[in-house]
């Protein structure tokens, strides 16, 4: 608490660095390079979200992927243009009341969110009762549970079809807007009695609750708040690629996130936010791996997916170098097991 | 510590570097993106040996040499993105083929439409693909067609007055391929009854029994059954276990040696319709196209192989014509195609850039695929 004038001020000079650094971004970088930047805030977010369940609540949770879908599809039929819809659902018409909707991306990203929330609070409220290995099934179960009922309802998702022609509103400025959002207001609840209450409940239930704190209402808010910011995601994920299908949401995706928030540090968001960033860049920074590399004197032929093998031994070296995330010892002041 | 950093350090200035690339003398750059790993691999695999076969074959036009850049999709929708986006930033590509998997293109769909890279399908039979998109063709037929030809085949070759469909719902395919088979067959009956079952599974199910039993008490004529190779042989087994014996229908996914292995002696019988054949070559730029393949791979060639060899040759053919490799030219040289005789049949690019051309009929016979028919565009 005594350093928070400092560290307010530091965040707002990182903040002004990356508005500056998207000004240039925008302006100097092509649509590849862009959209890299554009995965990467939205991958932030996805891992901020994550974090605050798994990370500061210390609940084992694997359902994002069904969250994102939620969102995903609530901006994609919000926000399609009513004739792309009629061509979209050829097979059946889409359910009357959504057919001739047609929503800013604004509003929709929040209705993305806020469906994401309910659902989430809805989830919750049973499976939260588990703890553990239990909670990671039922929340895993969960996700399928959400893509199985996607793939089957036609008039409402276009089943196995998927939605194509989503309005590409999403840019650096969403992307990177909602990033911010989510680092801020994870900061702030963290700084809170909330997210003492959280990490009180992450380190010991029982102490927990014989201080007072009640359990199952903060397991359900840091759920639904988690929720919320995967619903948004998942929308800006939609408007970005311009089309989804239900086959996108496997649980492959929820470990990516996962990966994303175990290399940056459970409980850490400067931590997140850079392993964010450097996992959604080195994936593709890689490709080169998978091409022929021509050195004067011998072609070397490429071999595809060389880029994931080295992929995957850089992150177990990094997570054998930093076991508590490898921004442990850049800045260790974030609150982490380790110093409780 | 110290070395930690310079270990980094170093990986960056490598992936710095790669970035960047370097620029010289300009061959004509033609951008392939296929799954080269993860669930769809195979069919990718499949689809790039065709494509450099025909780039050893032709190689050059208009005097200039051609390169293939090839970039891995990972099977998934926002590498997909990824990868197109590069070929056409960083590459500079002046027109991309791909990709194996419907969902996988229309990833790609918005990008090559705002950056006017065209590009031309191999084998994604979602008519969703090249729908308002004047930037998206594809060299095969898409899946109303192959239904209706499934449809057509089943009343007027087989004689059947009734049929039961059971379709996996997670596959796009195999649900519009149902979709134009049901409302054929009905119409070809002249009876709206005449389906009398549908049942749906999903991709990875093993068991079958539950959806078979009730077709079974429905007593088809006929039943059709498109999905993946692994899933459909299986459910064929499991219905000649309980004693179904009706002929089996099924599309261009079945095409696999998978399908006969797992299938054995149950898939004796079973019909689909595909793209392309190694055993009735349909043109003659197919016997030239076998015989290369045979040659450099030492197999007989798939459908895949041969489609992503036409997606080649036909935009090479169109560079040729138009006289030109700037990506504008060759788009509307694209959609001007008419008659190219590439070696999966003659093709012609409707108004949407989808392919109108014959399908095959193939049957299992003596553990083999064996040639039935060709069906031409109506």
């Amino acid at each position: 608490m005594r350093k928070n004038g400092r560290s307010d001020r530091a965040a707002l000079l990182a903040l002004a660095c990356v508005v500056v650094g998207l000004i240039l971004a925008n302006r100097y970088l092509d649509d590849y390079k862009i959209r890299i930047i554009n995965l990467s805030g939205i991958y932030v977010t996805l891992g901020l979200s994550m974090n605050l369940i798994n990370g500061f609540t210390g609940m084992f949770s694997l359902g994002h992927a069904g969250f994102m879908a939620i969102g995903a599809y609530t901006v994609g039929i919000l926000t399609m243009p009513v004739q792309m819809k009629e061509m979209n659902f050829f097979l059946q018409p889409i359910v009357p009341f959504l057919a001739n909707v047609e929503w800013g991306f604004l509003p929709a990203l929040l209705a993305a969110g806020l469906v994401a929330a309910v659902l989430g609070i809805i989830i919750g409220a049973p499976v939260l009762r588990l703890t553990d290995d239990y909670l990671a099934i039922a929340t895993l179960g969960f996700a399928e549970i959400i893509r199985v009922v996607f793939t089957n309802t036609q008039s409402l998702t276009n089943g196995a079809l998927g939605l194509k022609g989503i309005p590409n509103y999403t840019n650096t400025w969403w992307s990177w807007g909602v990033a911010f959002v989510t680092i801020w207001f994870v900061s702030f609840l963290i700084r809170g009695s909330y997210g003492k209450a959280f990490m009180a409940i992450r380190e010991d239930e029982v102490a927990a609750r014989a201080m007072g704190i009640n359990l199952f209402k903060h397991k359900v808010m840091s759920f639904a708040f988690g929720s919320f910011f995967a619903g948004v995601a998942g929308g800006l994920l939609a408007s970005l690629l311009g089309t989804i299908d239900p086959n996108m949401f496997r649980i492959t995706l929820t470990f990516n996130i996962l990966l994303i928030v175990v290399l940056g540090g459970l409980g850490r968001i400067t931590g997140t936010v850079i392993s964010a960033v450097i996992v959604t860049v080195m994936m593709e920074a890689l490709r080169f791996l998978d091409e022929s590399i021509n050195l004067g004197f011998v072609e070397i032929k490429g071999v595809p997916g060389m880029r994931m093998v080295i992929f995957s031994i850089i992150l177990i070296l990094m997570v054998i170098v930093g076991r508590e995330g490898f921004l442990k010892r850049l800045k260790g002041r974030e609150t982490s097991y380790a110093e409780n | 510590m110290k070395r930690k950093i310079g270990l980094m350090l170093l990986v960056l200035v490598v992936a710095c570097s790669s970035w960047v690339g370097f620029a010289f003398a300009q061959p004509i750059k033609i951008g392939v993106f296929e799954p080269m790993t993860g669930p769809s691999a195979a069919g990718g695999e499949m689809t790039v040996e065709g494509i450099e076969l025909a780039l050893e074959m032709k190689g050059e036009v208009l005097g200039r040499e051609v390169q293939i850049i090839v970039v891995d999709n990972k099977s998934d929708k926002v590498e997909a993105a990824n990868a197109v986006s590069r070929l056409i930033e960083r590459d500079q590509v002046v027109a991309i083929i791909g990709s194996y998997g419907s969902s996988l293109s229309m990833a790609a769909g918005d990008i090559v439409n705002k950056a006017k890279v065209p590009t031309v399908g191999c084998s994604p039979t979602n008519p969703l693909v090249t729908l308002n998109n004047d930037y998206y063709f594809r060299v095969c037929f898409i899946d109303p067609f192959q239904g209706t030809v499934m449809a057509n085949y089943a009343v007027n070759e087989l004689g059947a007055k009734t049929a039961a469909v059971i379709q996996d719902v997670t596959q796009d395919y195999s649900v519009g391929l149902s979709k134009y088979f049901i409302d054929a067959f009905r119409k070809l009956t002249g009876d709206p009854n005449s389906i009398v079952e549908v049942s749906a599974y999903n991709t990875g199910d093993q068991d079958f029994t539950a959806q078979l039993t009730n077709v079974k008490n429905k007593q088809p004529d006929v039943i059709f059954a498109p999905g993946n190779y692994g899933e459909s042989a299986l459910l064929i087994r499991q219905a000649r276990d309980l004693g179904i014996e009706v002929p089996f229908l099924g599309g261009d996914t079945w095409e696999a040696p998978e399908f006969l292995s797992i299938g054995g002696e149950a898939v004796e019988g079973a019909v689909f319709s595909t793209h392309f054949t190694a055993e009735a070559p349909v043109t003659p730029e197919s016997d030239k196209f076998l015989a290369a393949y045979r040659e450099k791979f030492g197999k007989e060639a798939n459908a895949f192989a041969a489609l992503g060899y036409d997606a080649y040759m036909l935009i090479l053919d169109v560079i040729e014509k138009v006289g030109s490799a700037d990506s504008q030219a060759i788009r509307d040289g694209l959609a001007q195609v008419e008659g190219f005789v590439g070696a999966t049949g003659i093709i012609t690019l409707d108004e949407n850039g989808d392919a109108v051309k014959s399908a095959v009929i193939n049957k299992v016979e003596d553990g083999k695929f064996v040639y039935l028919t060709t069906v031409e565009p109506f």
